[in-house]
Formats: C-alpha cells, sequence, structure tokens
C-alpha cells in the first residue's frame, strides 16, 4: 500500500498518436504543481479549461516553451479521485506527453503507479468496486463499442440495478425476519406462494442482468470467426478484404494456404479474431493433410464460419459435403468470384436457412454487406443505455452465486421448510450482491482487485 | 477496612450472575446492594425468555450460570415459541412468581460461603493508578477490592415520568445512585440517556375473568435448565383482552400530558418496546392492539398489563383501563410510568467487560444500554467470569459469534454502541442455524468446566449426554430402517425427507435410540436437527471459517489510525473511538465503509510482509505507532522510465 496523500502525475490517455492527450495530476500539490509548470501565469478556474502556455523550467534555468496546453482544475472532494486534481491536454505526441509529466515529477508529483487515480477515488469514497473495475475495462478496451459499455457501467448503470435487486431481497428478509423473531405480535408475513413468487422474481431480475453480461462477454473479449471452404475459392482475398490489408498470400494455385493465419479486425465495435484456413479437400501430400486437420479444428472452436463458395464453378459433392459437415455450426455464406459467369444450375442452398451474402473479393464488391452480415450475426442486438451489460467476468460469477441460493432458497419454500433456513439462503445471496457493489468487502474480493490493478508492487 | 477479591455493585439480575459465578470460582466476592428485598427483583415484565432471550438463558444454564434453573423452579406458565418452526428458533418463554423467583435467588446466593453481602449505597470508585483499587459507600466504609463491578441498572440518574410527574428514583419507589453517576462521570466516560416504560399493574380480584379470551400455556412445559428435568410448580393461565377506539382517543386526547410527547423526555425508548402511546400515534390504521393480562405471580394480587406501557396521568390511565372490555371495575395498583436514566456507551468496553480506560473496572446489565433481564444476566455471567479469571492472571473468557448468543451481545455492543435500548434477537445472529437451545450445552458446557464454573453434577450429567448424543448419530447413519412407501434407506438418510420426523421412526419401532426420558424432547432436536439440515449446517460452518480469518486478523494494540493514509476523518474517529481489537470488529462498526476496510486489511493481512516491509513508516505504525516522521513528497523517487498508460 503506497501512500494517498502525496501529489501523483500520470499520462492519462491511451498510448499512441491521439490528436489530444491527457496528464493528470492529483493530491494536495496539484494545483501549485500545474501553477509551477505554468510559470504562475494562468489563474485556474474550477472546471473551467484555460488556454495556457506550458514552460518548463530547465535545470539551467532557462524557460523553454514546451507546448500550448487546456489546463482544467476539479478541486477536491468533487473531483475523480476526490483529491484536487489538475488535468492539461496538450497535443498527444507521447513526447511532449512525457515531458510534461517529467516536469511536474521535478515539482514534486510522484509518477503514478498503474491504477493509482482509480484506487484513490475509490478510497476516497469517489466510486464503488463495481465502478472501479470497470475503469479498467475502460482503459484495457480496443474498440469504441467496448469503450461505451465500460462507460455505462463507470455511470453506475449496473451498481444501480445491483442494488435495486438487493433492496427488494432485504424487504423481503426483513419481512421473514419479523415473523420469526416476533412470533407473537400477530404479524403473519409468512403466506408460501408469494414468498415464492417474490424469490423468483429477484431471481429473474438477475437472470436478466446475466443475458445482458453473456453479451457484454463477447464484447470484451471478442469473437473468433473461421473462413472455411474448398481450395481457390478466394478465401485469402475475403480474409485480405476484411482486414484491410494484403495479410495472406493469394495465387491461383489451389491449396496456396497451408497453416492458420489469424488477424483481428474490428465489426461494428465488436472485436473479431478471423482465422483463414486451408481449403479442404482429400489429398495426399503431407503438410495440406495437415492444413485440412487444422482448418477443421477451428471450425468446430469458431463462434462463426463463414463458407466461401466459388459460384464460377459447379457445386461438387465435396462443397455438398461441406455444407452438410457444418449444419450445426453458426455459419455465413458467401457466395464468391460474383464477376464471373455464374456456374451453378440451380441455387444449391434453397434448403440452408443461414445467411448469404455474394461477394466479388477482388473487386470488394459486397464486403461491406458481409460486414454487416458478420455484426448482425455476432452482436445479435445494439446494447442500449437502460440494460447495464456486465463485462466482468468476477461479476458474472458472483450474480451466478446469488442466483443459485436465491434458486435453493426458492426450492427449499416449496418443501415447506421453516424460515430461518429459507433466510440462511436468502441471506447468503445478499451478502453476494454486496461483495459486488462493495458493501460487504472480504480481502479475496480485495486481492482480486488490486491485483488487477498491480498495487503495492 | 474490608478487602475482598471482586465487589458488586447491584444485585439485580447481572449481579447475581456475577457475584455467583465469581464466588464458586473460588474469589471472595462483596455484593453490594440496598438491603435483601432489593435483590433479583422484576421491576417490569413477570416473565423471562422469549425469542433470542430464551437460547440466552440456556446458554447461561450451560455455562453454569443461575437463571434457568431460577426460572424452572419459579415459573408458573412455559410456552416454547416457535414451536411449529425449526429447532434452531424454538424459543423458551415463562410466566414468573416475581417474590419466588427472587427469594429463590437470594436463597442459592446466600448458600454460597464465599459472597459477603453489603447493604447500603455505593458512592464512589477509589481508583489509583489507572486501575480500581476499592469502593467507598455513602456511610463513608471503604471496600478495597482487586477489581469492581458495575451493574446500576436503571438507577445512575434515574427519573421517573408520570404524566407531568417527575421524580428522582432508580426503580419505582427506589431512591436513585447519583453519586455514583457523579463518580463514574469523573471518569470520562462516554454517555448517553435512554429511556423505558413500564404498564399499569391491576388489582386481580376487580377483573372480570370470564369475559376475557384465556392464553395457555404448553401442556408439557418445557424446562430452562439442563438441570431440571421436570417443572413442578402449578401452572396458570394468562388473559388477552384488546384495545379498541375509545381507547386510542383517549390516547390522543391527552398526548400533550404524555413526556413521551410534550417534550419533558429527551431519553431514547426501544422501538421494539412501543408505548401505548407510540403505538396510537405511529401505527394510526391499527384499530386495535393485543394486551395480556399476566399474573405476577400465583398468590399475589398484581396482575401486569402487558402491552400497555405508558406515562399518562393516573387519571388518564385508569379511564383508559376501564374502557377495555371485562376491566371496567379494574381498580389500579400502580400506574405505568416511564424512566430515563443514564448509560455507559458500550463502546468504552472490551469485549471481556471490562473497561477500556480503567482497569478492572467492569460494567454489565442496564447501565451498558441494553434492556431486558436476560441480557442483564448474560453480561453480569461474563463480567463476573473475566473478572475472576483476571486477577487470578488467567486468560478471559471472550466467545465467538457461531458459538453463542451471548457473543453475538457482547460484540454487538462493544462495537457498535447504543442508540435505543439494546435487545437481543435471533436476527442479530448470522449463524442462527449454530446458536439453537438443544446445543447450547454442547456448545457451552466444556467452557464452564474448564473455568471451574460447572458443578461436577452438571459436569457428568452433560457427558453422558454427549456420548447418547454421538451414539445415536452412529446408530442413525449405520441402521437401514423401511419407509411408509416400501423403501429402504439409511435412517440418516431418510431423515433428510421434509415430511419425515424422527420421533415417527421411533413410534413405529424402525429406530431405537439411547434417551433420558427428562431430557427426550432435546436430546432427539440434537440429533435430528443435526442430520436434516446437515446440508445448511455445513454451509453455516464454511462461512464461519472464511469470516474466521478475518475476525483473527488482529489489530495491535496502540495502532494509530490517524496515521494511515486514505482513511477519512470520521472514520478514524469512530475507530479511535472503539478500538477493535481484531479485522473482524472493525468491519462490524457502523459508519465503516468497504474502502476503509480495505486499507485496514491490506495493511494487516498483505502489509506486514511486502509493502510494509519497504515503507518506514508504515511499518512503524504496524508495529506500535510512534510519532510520524516528517513526510517528503519527494522521497518517493521514479523508479523507472515513464510508461504512457492510460491504466494509470
Ligand atoms: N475473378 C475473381 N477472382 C477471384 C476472386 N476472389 C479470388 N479470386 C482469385 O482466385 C484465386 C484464389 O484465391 P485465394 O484467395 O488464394 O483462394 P483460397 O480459397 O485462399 O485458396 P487456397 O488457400 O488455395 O485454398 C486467386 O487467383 C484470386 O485472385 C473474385 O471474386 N473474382
Ligand atoms: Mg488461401
Amino acid at each position: 500500500m503506497f501512500n494517498t496523500d502525496d501529489t501523483i502525475v500520470a499520462i492519462a490517455t491511451p498510448p499512441g498518436r491521439g490528436g489530444i492527450g491527457v496528464v493528470r495530476l492529483s493530491g494536495p500539490n496539484a494545483q501549485s504543481i500545474a501553477g509551477a509548470l505554468l510559470g504562475n501565469r494562468a489563474q485556474l478556474k474550477p472546471r473551467t479549461a484555460t488556454l495556457a502556455t506550458l514552460e518548463e523550467i530547465a535545470s539551467d534555468n532557462d524557460t523553454e516553451r514546451i507546448d500550448q496546453v487546456l489546463v482544467t482544475s476539479f478541486p477536491g472532494p468533487a473531483s475523480y479521485t476526490g483529491d484536487d486534481v489538475v488535468e492539461l491536454s496538450a497535443h498527444g505526441s507521447p513526447v511532449v506527453l512525457e515531458a510534461i509529466v517529467k516536469a511536474a515529477m521535478r515539482s514534486g508529483a510522484r509518477l503514478a503507479e498503474p491504477g493509482e487515480f482509480t484506487l484513490r477515488g475509490f478510497l476516497n469514497g469517489r466510486i464503488d468496486l463495481v465502478q472501479a473495475e470497470a475503469v479498467a475495462d475502460l482503459v484495457d478496451s480496443v474498440t469504441p463499442l467496448q469503450a461505451r459499455l465500460a462507460y455505462d457501467q463507470l455511470e453506475g448503470t449496473l451498481s444501480t440495478e445491483i442494488r435495486a435487486i438487493d433492496t427488494t431481497l432485504f424487504d423481503l428478509i426483513a419481512g421473514l425476519e419479523a415473523s420469526l423473531d416476533f412470533p407473537e405480535e400477530g404479524y403473519h408475513f409468512i403466506d408460501r406462494r408469494k414468498t415464492v413468487t417474490a424469490i423468483v422474481d429477484i431471481s429473474a431480475r438477475i437472470s436478466g442482468l446475466l443475458a445482458g453480461g453473456r453479451r457484454g462477454r463477447v464484447i470484451r473479449e471478442g469473437r473468433q470467426v473461421a473462413i472455411i471452404g474448398s481450395p481457390n475459392t478466394g478465401k485469402s482475398s475475403i480474409f485480405n478484404g476484411l482486414v484491410g490489408a494484403g495479410r495472406a498470400i493469394v495465387t491461383d494455385v489451389a491449396g496456396t494456404t497451408r497453416d492458420l493465419v489469424t488477424e483481428t479486425i474490428d465489426v461494428c465495435g465488436v472485436p473479431v479474431r478471423l482465422v483463414d484456413t486451408a481449403g479442404i479437400r482429400d489429398t495426399d501430400n503431407a503438410v495440406e493433410v495437415e492444413g485440412v486437420l487444422r482448418a477443421r479444428s477451428v471450425m468446430a472452436v469458431a463462434d462463426l464460419s463463414l463458407l466461401v463458395f466459388d459460384q464460377s464453378r459447379p457445386f461438387d459433392n465435396s462443397d455438398l459435403q461441406l455444407l452438410e459437415e457444418t449444419s450445426s455450426y453458426r455459419r455465413l455464406i458467401v457466395a464468391n468470384k460474383g464477376d464471373l459467369p455464374l456456374a451453378w444450375s440451380s441455387d444449391p442452398f434453397t434448403a440452408v436457412s443461414s445467411r448469404i451474402v455474394k461477394a466479388t473479393a477482388t473487386t470488394e464488391a459486397g464486403l461491406e454487406a458481409l460486414r454487416e452480415a458478420l455484426t448482425a450475426e455476432l452482436v445479435a442486438e445494439e446494447p442500449r443505455r437502460d440494460s447495464p451489460a456486465i463485462t466482468n467476468t468476477r461479476h458474472l460469477d458472483l450474480l451466478e452465486r446469488a442466483r443459485g441460493e436465491l434458486d435453493r432458497a426458492a426450492q427449499a419454500v416449496s418443501t415447506e421448510i421453516s424460515e430461518e433456513f429459507v433466510l440462511a439462503d436468502l441471506q447468503r445471496a445478499r451478502a453476494i450482491l454486496e461483495e459486488i457493489t462493495g458493501q460487504r468487502t472480504t480481502e479475496d474480493l480485495l486481492q482480486h482487485i488490486f491485483s488487477r490493478f498491480c498495487i503495492g508492487k | 477496612m474490608s478487602h475482598y477479591d471482586l465487589v458488586i455493585i447491584g444485585a439485580g439480575h447481572a449481579g447475581c450472575e456475577a457475584a455467583r459465578a465469581a464466588a464458586r470460582m473460588g474469589r471472595r466476592v462483596g455484593l453490594c446492594t440496598l438491603s435483601r428485598e432489593t435483590v433479583a427483583t422484576m421491576p417490569c415484565n413477570p416473565a423471562i425468555g422469549g425469542t433470542a432471550k430464551g437460547h440466552l438463558v440456556r446458554e447461561i444454564d450451560a455455562l453454569g450460570g443461575l437463571m434457568g434453573e431460577a426460572i424452572d423452579a419459579t415459573g408458573i406458565q412455559f410456552k416454547l415459541l416457535n414451536r411449529s418452526r425449526g429447532p434452531a428458533v424454538w424459543s423458551p418463554r415463562a410466566q414468573a412468581d416475581k417474590q419466588r423467583y427472587s427469594r429463590w435467588i437470594l436463597a442459592s446466593l446466600e448458600r454460597e460461603p464465599r459472597i459477603e453481602w453489603i447493604f447500603g449505597v455505593a458512592a464512589e470508585i477509589v481508583v489509583r493508578d489507572n486501575a480500581v483499587r476499592g469502593l467507598r459507600m455513602a456511610d463513608g466504609r471503604l471496600l478495597n477490592c482487586q477489581a469492581l463491578v458495575v451493574t446500576a441498572g436503571t438507577f445512575l440518574n434515574g427519573l421517573i415520568h408520570i404524566g407531568r410527574e417527575q421524580r428522582p428514583a432508580g426503580r419505582y419507589g427506589e431512591p436513585p445512585s447519583t453519586a455514583l453517576a457523579e463518580s463514574l462521570k469523573r471518569l470520562e466516560f462516554r454517555w448517553g440517556r435512554l429511556k423505558t416504560g413500564t404498564p399499569p399493574r391491576l388489582h386481580r380480584d376487580t377483573i372480570e375473568w370470564d369475559r376475557l379470551e384465556v392464553a395457555r400455556g404448553d401442556d408439557q412445559p418445557t424446562p430452562f435448565s439442563f438441570m431440571t428435568d421436570r417443572i413442578r410448580n402449578p401452572q396458570i393461565n394468562c388473559h388477552l383482552v384488546h384495545t379498541n377506539e375509545k381507547v386510542h382517543a383517549l390516547v390522543r386526547t391527552h398526548l400533550d400530558d404524555s413526556p413521551l410527547f410534550n417534550g419533558q423526555i429527551k431519553g431514547i425508548g426501544p422501538r421494539y418496546c412501543p408505548s401505548l402511546e407510540d403505538k396510537v400515534v405511529r401505527f394510526p390504521g391499527r384499530e386495535r392492539h393485543q394486551v395480556f393480562l399476566e399474573p405476577e405471580g400465583i398468590d399475589v394480587e398484581q396482575i401486569y398489563v402487558n402491552g400497555m406501557s405508558m406515562c399518562l396521568p393516573r387519571e388518564v390511565q385508569r379511564a383508559i383501563i376501564r374502557n377495555l372490555p371485562g376491566l371496567e371495575a379494574a381498580t389500579l395498583l400502580r400506574p405505568g410510568y416511564a424512566v430515563e436514566y443514564d448509560f455507559i456507551q458500550p463502546t468504552e468496553l472490551r469485549p471481556t467487560l471490562e473497561t477500556k480506560r480503567l482497569k478492572n473496572l467492569y460494567l454489565a446489565g442496564q447501565v451498558n444500554g441494553t434492556s431486558g433481564y436476560e441480557e442483564a444476566a448474560g453480561q453480569g455471567l461474563i463480567a463476573g467470569i473475566n473478572a475472576a479469571r483476571t486477577i487470578a492472571g488467567d486468560e478471559p473468557l471472550v466467545l465467538r459469534r457461531d458459538e453463542a448468543y451471548l457473543a453475538v451481545m457482547i460484540d454487538d455492543l462493544t462495537t457498535q454502541g447504543c442508540l435505543e435500548p439494546y435487545r437481543l434477537f435471533t436476527s442479530r445472529a448470522e449463524h442462527r442455524l449454530l446458536l439453537r437451545i438443544d446445543n447450547a450445552d454442547l456448545r457451552l458446557t466444556s467452557h464452564g468446566w474448564n473455568i471451574g464454573l460447572v458443578t461436577k453434577e452438571r459436569w457428568e450429567r452433560f457427558v453422558d449426554r454427549r456420548r447418547r448424543f454421538e451414539q445415536n448419530l452412529k446408530t442413525l447413519r449405520k441402521t437401514t430402517v423401511t419407509l411408509p412407501d416400501g423403501c429402504r434407506v439409511r435412517a440418516s438418510e431418510a431423515i433428510r425427507r421434509p415430511q419425515l420426523r424422527l420421533k415417527s421412526l421411533i413410534d413405529s419401532g424402525e429406530i431405537e435410540l439411547k434417551s433420558e426420558e427428562k431430557t427426550k424432547i432435546l436430546d432427539l432436536a440434537t440429533v435430528e436437527t443435526e442430520l436434516k439440515y446437515e446440508g445448511y449446517l455445513k454451509r453455516q460452518m464454511a462461512a464461519v471459517e472464511r469470516e474466521q480469518q478475518q475476525a483473527e486478523c488482529k489489530i495491535p494494540q496502540g495502532f494509530i489510525y490517524a496515521q494511515i493514509p486514505g482513511l477519512s476523518a470520521e472514520v478514524v474517529e469512530r475507530l479511535t473511538q472503539t478500538l477493535p481489537t481484531t479485522l473482524g470488529q472493525a468491519r462490524r462498526i457502523p459508519g465503516m465503509t468497504p474502502a476503509a476496510i480495505a486499507i485496514l486489511g491490506s495493511l494487516l493481512l498483505r502489509g506486514s510482509k511486502r509493502t510494509l516491509g519497504k515503507d518506514k513508516q508504515n511499518r512503524d505504525i504496524m508495529h506500535a505507532g510512534h510519532e510520524r516522521k516528517g513526510h517528503d513528497p519527494k522521497a518517493r523517487a521514479p523508479r523507472r522510465s515513464i510508461r504512457a498508460s492510460a491504466q494509470r
């Protein structure tokens, strides 16, 4: 555990060459350190961005101008960390940002440990544990949609919903407890049927969160999509088209691709691991046999298969076999080489319910439609702000456990067992819910969170 | 000048338990009270037990205390509450014959050779070097002692209210202890003021009993004590009436005369035991409230009007009573009244009930903000035991929350303090299923034996009973039985079926268990519960073990919270006031934030090795709490080059 009463500094925006980069200072000296960097010329108005010239006091006392910055001061406790915070937005070159950080350190700031801003926010009661974890998601997120989900969580939609569930549960518990502790006061809280209904209701609300959670997990962890087909149908060409670069080798020789080629792409906010595979056929070539084997195993674990067919070639038995082989998988059918004359005498997909996309890989025609089809398959619906998605595995796990206790309680009520046993289950469910919002924190929980933020290393 | 090992102020339910426990443990005890007539009285309701309180009495008994045997010997109506529910919430309750109860306790204390009576008014606590040395009586006598147990009840600056009339009094007709209150106040404890109330008493012969609804006790009384074979007293009935709109209207009309509503009373009353005024004002929608008429003894004329505690003027009380059917001609022997009294915030106490400020001073009972004879007796027992042990240099007895309601109560008091009079409830025990009346002896009697409080007779009885219990468990796990539906399964599995009771297996001759005729019900309850609810008990045990780790994480004495980074001023204040000894206790202090516990936890659990190891300042906090050294923010030079990372 490090100090939480000194002033820390770090670059707060993702690495890389963004338009604007932000350096954040937090702690009792945030204002004065910022003042020193600005040559004390700028008067900082709380929560108002001020344009200023940043000056670095060099060691030889030469004042060298390094950048134009926007400075915003957030006095504690109503700041992100609860301490005094100053944010300096500068042009996002890493060199400039690092120079600002170094200058702040010379003025007495300490370089923040990973997660330390968030930790301070948590310790000062500015954010709860759910939100603290959401921050980690936010900064981990690769794509904009992920960032949006993480942001929703940061705003506390999830905490609010879990608290609401917890409150309902608490009401129920209170009634049952009262009937046990005051048996002679003429209270009759216990209508078994109503109790079961109430418990099942709460359990259903958790199920709702969990369903959203599975979608959340998809977005968080991304999906795997395999490109499958007979040799030479244009799989690698489609792959390159989706990736937007000549990543895989393309030749007119059937059996060009042998090993798996993988690239992560962004499909409407979902990170997708795209895997190009060897064309599937019977062959004696040892290397190609291995390639086909790998293609099949990827197909088995992928979330979705893109079946690529060459429509300029007659639909043969091996194509038919592939269709049958993949009938139980989630798949998307691509009829490629649309620029060449159609060689199929009849529509081979009349009995197939999968989505079919016509494409010409060489001209990239149909690739946009293919992207849309991928989106439709992978992200069933756009996430809405009012249904909080859970992107954290720990939350999924805890909610599932809480639901387990509730289901046990519901079952116990229907076996006519006495209230104190039902209550034992319900109380556990509540303790679990409170572990999510940090009301009842255990050392295990903290260890998990703090290990994620590398605290104290 | 007289010398005692232990002096106890007050011979109420707390003082009597403390005195007998210490005496039986071999200490010379001086028991200080006004007169023989004021020993173990019941100034409020004539009953012992009830939910959670009944559990407490079982536990007091299992440790070798007085209360269980006393009520068994003098109870006149017994009832096992929550009988329709599971054994974990069965709670015994009994009406007592007040006079006989007091006389029974007096007699048993008089049989203890090491107890000496000191009649008179306690006036001043004698202190030297931050430790108690003795007690000065109002008449000037000085009693030297190694430890002092104060059980002053409602006597500290007690003030009785009846209507607009006020008079200083500890109990009805007894003077308050103002000198003792002064003496305690000089010790700078944190104080509070509470209020409690009692209903009117009526004359038995002026009530038309045959017009009232009868409330019976159990046909087969369940004793409180593990030593009682059978209840011998004749059993009486209580009676039930209901308030009505006329009564409520009278209360409303005269609300201005009620000290509870005209600002005269400042102390806080118990929410769980509302006065009639409160009931009428706070629950205007309720058309009637139940009122029990309870005799205060077999051959006494006082009838206690349970459910009607009030402090309206005497005339209004009479009018209210006479508006109840069957009570139109009832004579009011004594009006209901409210009493305000000072109490010491129990956060001033260690889990042993010794005060944190002053060595060898113990507090027990209502003076700690509790209400109820049972709560008082339980604290008295623990204070007596610990005072007796500490002066002999022995480790104190501190029970765990999963071991006894006694511990739940003391832990609640010492970590949370009191905002209203504290009463025990089963819902206060997070491990309720483990704390049952049937297994109180299995939980506690060995403790009582080890500290020398349990008699040989009780111990032998217990060892027998424990052997029976273990054999019966074995038998049930081995024997195969045939169920009504023809299934043949092991008895231990059969019992898990919701509808199947152990008794029916025994009655049908499917299985034979060892049991003492006298303790049969509880003998069977223990084995049946252990098997029938095995899953629940196991889950609760697992939770206990998890919490144990946190609870056992000790906070070193002299830990200076103000030096821990990241704790808010408010949290620091609460921690400094309460001085928890473990992380588990700290967690239960009201107003503690999860974040604060997180910081404390990582300081205590992980910090000692890794983090604190490299930070001298925190290490100092951990190991004694020296003065804080000047802090230089630049002292922590950056250890590595800047990484542009958004994870900061
Ligand atoms: N005319 C036309 N030619 C295409 C199209 N897509 C791919 N081709 C050509 O078809 C040949 C094979 O393309 P690849 O992308 O290597 O096919 P593949 O399915 O990866 O082949 P293997 O890796 O050998 O299984 C190349 O010569 C491509 O230029 C298309 O849409 N139209
Ligand atoms: Mg290829």
